[in-house]
């Protein structure tokens, strides 16, 4: 069975609020168009010969139909054959997570290329099973898709696909945080689980630091944005070691500890810290806010009521993506992408 | 009120609450009385999309000015017209806010700060641009709000002033009501530009969605848009994504919604629903609170109908007066 790459392009993500409390920028539809044809030229380039798309209202799909066609009318067979999944759009997550079950059901989708911030990988990564996500970030609040050109993250994700490089080098394995309310069906977060003293999801970014009083992160890097940043300044956890961080955090004027903290693009904030402590794997925090909403991600998507029990867990593990890092290494020093046409031909 | 964990202290929930019922009985029971034939004209109805009214009129003083649509009622009611005047006015009576000569499509109360609905697709934006100018040679730090749907977002006036606002910095903000059909077709035909984000970050603009039907997703970012505007941040795109309960206009058959479209939208994204549970839920607001409000609108209502229907309707008289105003 020949391999396919999956796409799950996201053409909602990067419009909040943070376009105007902070700086964040925006993605044109018709740059994700972009994005997604230049990871298809790279994947054509490494054999992979049918994509799987996920179809949506935003317009993506239609510009890069419209790029194809303009490279076939140039005589140009740089892309793989393009078909879209058969669902219904919703213009919601769902559709996001459709098109993960989808793929991951169809067994024959060996990764998932994702364009979004963390909120998209979250939702590909809560219903992709065991197919690997090669991310580009197109979001706000892009801590966990690391910045790369689209080209080689579509280089790696086929060179992965085809089977060119061993599983061992070309995967690794990265933590989700979940939370539940009442023992029900935990929602995941890929980076951070913050607990704020709203009760409502409004506007759903997070820029108020006065409301800020937990804060779980599944790795901590000083290099990212978000609520992660507040971790990864204090005590740095890498995305591949075992275990999380977790943070009671203040408003700043009364917290014995601040950080000055980028949590969204072009806001660099002071958050107070109380405490923080490392967070084993399987072990079940519980907030003491008696209610409040959680943000995933940097995002509210829950609020929980007095009488309600929230559970906060680690876990290792959780899912694959491929590590394009690894593989452009092998690839190189394997030369999978060399190529000697004169090689043993005679002067 | 202690451990209130909302934006707005308990009195203004209460108030954005009544605000909001108050559109929604009003657009009810004018789809009701519209049936009855006493009312000319047109009639396009806004329930469904009370919190982005709301939400944003909660933000604002009589010195601000807002540019409404032809779907003006919500927008009236929130910025503080009377609905007692609206109501005559509707039915073309004397007493209304325009003494009788507007109709549902021109429903204005400059002392509200409210420049008019308006009956011509995308002729808001340009009238708020100079409102804004005039506020900000004023220096009074009234900002201007242009609301104007899905369809007409794709007028070249929209799109000249957004040029307009930007590069004179204006303190507007352009508001865009997507309910998804432009009357009857679709917004995923008719726009080409694929999100109205997009389309004002083309001329500069921050832009932010937000779910319309949600009235503190509304509330917190017009807020931090128009504090943004009232300190000199210049004008930016808010998109409320919202539902349009009845059809484009009173009589509209609706054959392009999605058969129980309508059913689904009242019982799972109404946005006063959604509000009432959320503060109930939280212990902020009593349903015995909630339930006063509704009794006292409809009675509000009632009394409005009533009095439009007894009301006289202008004299000949009246015909060429008003016709032109002198500054």
């Amino acid at each position: 069975m020949t391999p396919k790459v999956g796409i799950i392009a996201n053409p909602i993500s990067a419009r909040d609020i943070r376009r105007v409390v902070a700086s964040a920028n925006g993605v044109q539809i018709a740059d994700r168009a972009n994005i997604v044809l230049r990871a298809l030229a790279a994947l054509a380039a490494c054999g992979v010969a049918e994509v799987v798309m996920m179809p949506e209202r935003g317009g993506i799909g239609g510009h890069v139909l419209r790029g194809i066609e303009r490279a076939r009318g140039q005589s140009a067979a740089r892309f793989p054959r393009l078909n879209f999944l058969d669902m219904k759009i919703t213009g919601t997550v769902e559709d996001t997570r459709c098109a993960a079950r989808m793929m991951a059901l169809a067994g024959d989708v060996a990764v998932i290329i994702v364009l979004g911030g963390d909120g998209t990988h979250r939702a590909v990564a809560g219903d992709c099973g065991t197919v690997p996500i090669a991310g580009i970030s197109t979001g706000t609040n892009n801590a966990f898709p690391e910045h790369r050109e689209p080209t080689i993250t579509g280089l790696a994700a086929g060179l992965a696909a085809m089977g060119l490089v061993p599983p061992a080098v070309a995967f690794a394995a990265n933590k989700t945080i979940e939370v539940s309310i009442d023992g029900g069906a935990p929602e995941i977060a890929l980076v951070d689980v913050a607990i704020v003293t709203d009760r409502f999801v409004g506007a759903r970014a997070l820029w108020r630091t006065e409301t800020f009083r937990e804060l779980y992160v599944a790795f901590a890097d000083p290099e990212v944005i978000g609520m992660a940043a507040i971790a990864g300044l204090v005590e740095p956890v890498t995305r591949r070691e075992a275990g999380g961080l977790a943070l009671i955090l203040a408003p700043a004027a009364t917290a014995a500890m601040r950080v000055r903290a980028p949590i969204a693009p072009g806001l660099v904030e002071m958050v107070g810290i109380q405490s923080w402590a490392r967070m084993p794997a399987g072990t079940v925090f519980t907030p003491a806010l008696s209610a409040g909403a959680i943000a995933l991600d940097g995002e509210r998507e829950l609020f929980f009521d007095p009488h309600q029990d929230v559970a906060v867990r680690l876990v290792d593990r959780a899912f694959h993506t491929v590590d394009v890092a690894a593989v452009m290494q092998f690839a190189a020093r394997q030369g999978l992408l060399l190529d000697r046409p004169l090689e043993g031909a005679r002067p | 009120m202690t451990n209130n964990p909302f934006p707005l202290p308990k009195d203004e929930l209460l108030a954005a609450y009544r605000t909001m019922r108050t559109i929604r009985d009003f657009e009810e029971r004018l789809h009701v009385e519209f049936a009855k034939g006493d009312i000319p004209g047109f009639v396009h109805l806004y329930a469904g999309e009370e919190a982005c009214a709301a939400g944003i009129m909660s933000h604002l003083t009589d010195v601000d000015r807002i540019a409404s649509t032809h779907r003006g009622h919500g927008h009236c009611i929130a910025k503080g017209v009377d609905v007692h005047a609206m109501m005559a006015e509707i039915y073309g009576k004397a007493t209304g806010a325009c003494r009788g000569k507007g109709g549902s499509m021109h429903i204005a109360d400059l002392s509200k700060g409210m420049m008019g609905a308006n009956g011509i697709l995308g002729a808001g934006a340009p009238l708020i641009c100079g409102a804004a100018l005039a506020a900000k040679f004023r220096g009074d730090g009234g900002v201007g709000i242009t609301f104007f749907g899905d369809g007409a977002s794709n007028q070249g006036t929209v799109l000249e002033s957004m040029n307009l606002a930007a590069i004179w910095n204006l303190p507007v903000i352009f508001v865009v009501e997507n309910n998804g059909y432009a009357e009857s077709t679709s917004v995923d035909y008719a726009t080409a530009v694929d999100s109205y984000v997009d389309r004002a970050s083309g001329f500069g603009l921050p832009g932010v969605t937000v779910d319309g039907t949600d009235f503190f997703a509304v509330y917190e970012a017009a807020g931090e848009i128009i504090k943004r505007a009232r300190e000199g941040g210049g004008p930016a795109l808010l998109e409320c994504k919202m539902i349009r309960f009845f059809g484009h206009f009173e009589g509209d058959a609706q054959a392009y919604k999605a058969k129980g479209e309508n059913d689904y939208n009242r019982t799972n994204r109404d946005c006063l629903k959604i509000f009432a549970g959320r503060v109930t839920s939280a212990g902020v607001v009593s349903a015995a609170e909630i339930a006063l409000i509704d009794r006292e609108v409809a009675a509000l209502i009632d009394e409005a109908v009533g009095q439009a229907k007894g009301a006289p309707l202008p004299s000949a008289r009246d015909l060429l007066t008003d016709v032109y105003v002198a500054y």
